[in-house]
């Protein structure tokens, strides 16, 4: 099972990404996004990682939303290949209408507003660990296939903007009915609350990741390859293991899960 | 009274640049667009009975300007821009805590009590070959300057 790590001029978080998918047993290359476009058919399933895709300009993921490599990726995801976005990545999916999906763009990815007891307590870049709940069933996603409803994930985030808003007011039912809401920033014990810094971006319904209708394609804010390992947990976390540098943390669920559905589906 | 400052870079600016390739490479607009710059625009409400509105935008620019990088354009109540290019003004339609931000700095830090209110755009400045220029400019603010569900713009003429 080979997969494509999508590089895009500014992505910083490749890498790292890499070794995620791998320490789950997936094999893959990083790929650059001026290569041909139609080499991605060679790959099982596809990560936009994290970074600052194009120095953010006109707004966090709009620029490589145009380029062909994506036009080649959304013909990959009609072929029911997974994709996973992750911070930019998946501002890059929203921007280029892959998530949630449903036809244009439907939501936007704003600037962060804090928000605690009905007043603004701070804007934009906040970086700091955070618990997720998964809201969908298990095998909704192809990125979480393998969580049950209810289960709870620890990772990081680090962005100015991932505030999910809309102008549809119909879009949070759509959303909600058909379990495209995939996870939900909630507190250690699982509980979400519209507060900082439980909700800790001011995003609609405390959303953190969302899914196509299919499944398939899931973005999310927080970065599961920070968290794939073990050691990467904060010293607080009574998961932390610092002697085995391979134990597995919590983040590496979400790539088990690509694994997996790779399996199943027979991408 | 409105004060507005039309703020450009003088420095190259590399986010016009990748906003006018992405344009003319990667959708279609090659043969249409011939040019494209950009402009932060600062309207600043202020009391009417302020004496002196050009000194008062003077000092608002010293505050909101980098004069090592950027030249401004101060005007009172209405904007005019030149011929030649379709002016687009792209704003949030959501809350803009820059602008607030801003607003509650110059009140309260620096000392302009007569400032009622800061809202902050961007316009950006289409050269377009086309028999409806309005019309083009219409549809690549919708095709990308803007994502609708925090954005709005308009054609400013």
């Amino acid at each position: 099972m080979k997969i494509a790590v999508v590089q895009f001029p500014g992505t910083n978080c490749e890498h790292e990404t890499l070794v995620a998918a791998r320490s789950a047993g997936l094999s893959g290359e990083i790929f650059r996004w001026n290569r041909p476009a139609e080499e991605l058919s060679d790959f099982d399933g596809y990560i936009i990682p994290g970074g600052f895709s194009y120095q953010d300009r006109l707004r966090a993921g709009a620029i490589a939303s145009k380029e062909p490599v994506m036009d080649a990726l959304r013909e990959e995801a009609e072929r029911g290949k997974p994709i996973i976005g992750i911070c930019n990545g998946f501002q890059i999916l929203v921007e280029s209408g892959l998530l949630p999906g449903l036809g244009g763009v439907n939501v936007a990815l704003a600037q962060n507003v804090m928000v605690s007891k009905g007043e603004i307590v701070r804007r934009g870049f906040y970086c700091a660990w955070t618990t997720l709940r998964h809201e969908a069933p298990s095998e909704r996603c192809s990125g979480s296939f393998l969580l049950d409803k209810g289960d709870l994930v620890r990772m990081p985030l680090a962005h100015a903007e991932g505030n999910l808003v809309t102008a549809d007011e119909k879009l949070m039912e759509r959303l909600n009915e058909e379990n495209q809401v995939v996870f939900r920033y909630c507190d250690e014990r699982g509980r979400v609350e519209d507060e900082f810094p439980v909700n800790i971006n001011g995003s609609r319904e405390s959303i953190a990741g969302i899914c196509n209708p299919e499944g398939n394609v899931l973005g999310l804010m927080p970065h599961p390859e920070r968290s794939s390992f073990a050691w990467q947990l904060p010293p607080t976390d009574s998961g932390k293991c610092a002697g085995d540098m391979n134990a597995a943390g919590p983040g590496r669920r979400i790539f088990e899960s690509m694994k997996r559905y790779i399996e199943v589906r027979g991408c | 009274m409105l004060i507005n400052l039309r703020v450009w870079l003088k420095i190259p600016d590399a986010e016009a640049v990748t906003v006018k390739n992405t344009l003319r490479r990667r959708m279609g607009y090659e043969s249409v667009l011939e040019e494209l710059g950009k402009e932060r625009l600062w309207s600043i409400e202020v009391d009417d009975s302020v004496q002196d509105p050009g000194d008062l935008a003077r000092r608002l620019a010293r505050e909101l300007v980098n004069e090592n990088k950027e030249s401004y354009l101060a005007s009172v109540d209405s904007v005019e821009f030149e011929d030649g290019y379709v002016p687009v003004r792209v704003g949030l339609s959501i809350e803009d805590g820059e602008a607030i931000s801003t607003q509650n700095r110059l009140r309260n830090r620096l000392g302009f009590d007569m400032v009622r209110g800061v809202e902050r755009s961007v316009v950006w400045k289409l050269a377009l070959k086309s028999p409806e220029p309005e019309k083009t400019a219409e549809e690549i603010a919708e095709r990308l300057l803007i994502n609708p569900h925090k954005d709005f713009y308009e054609i400013m003429t």
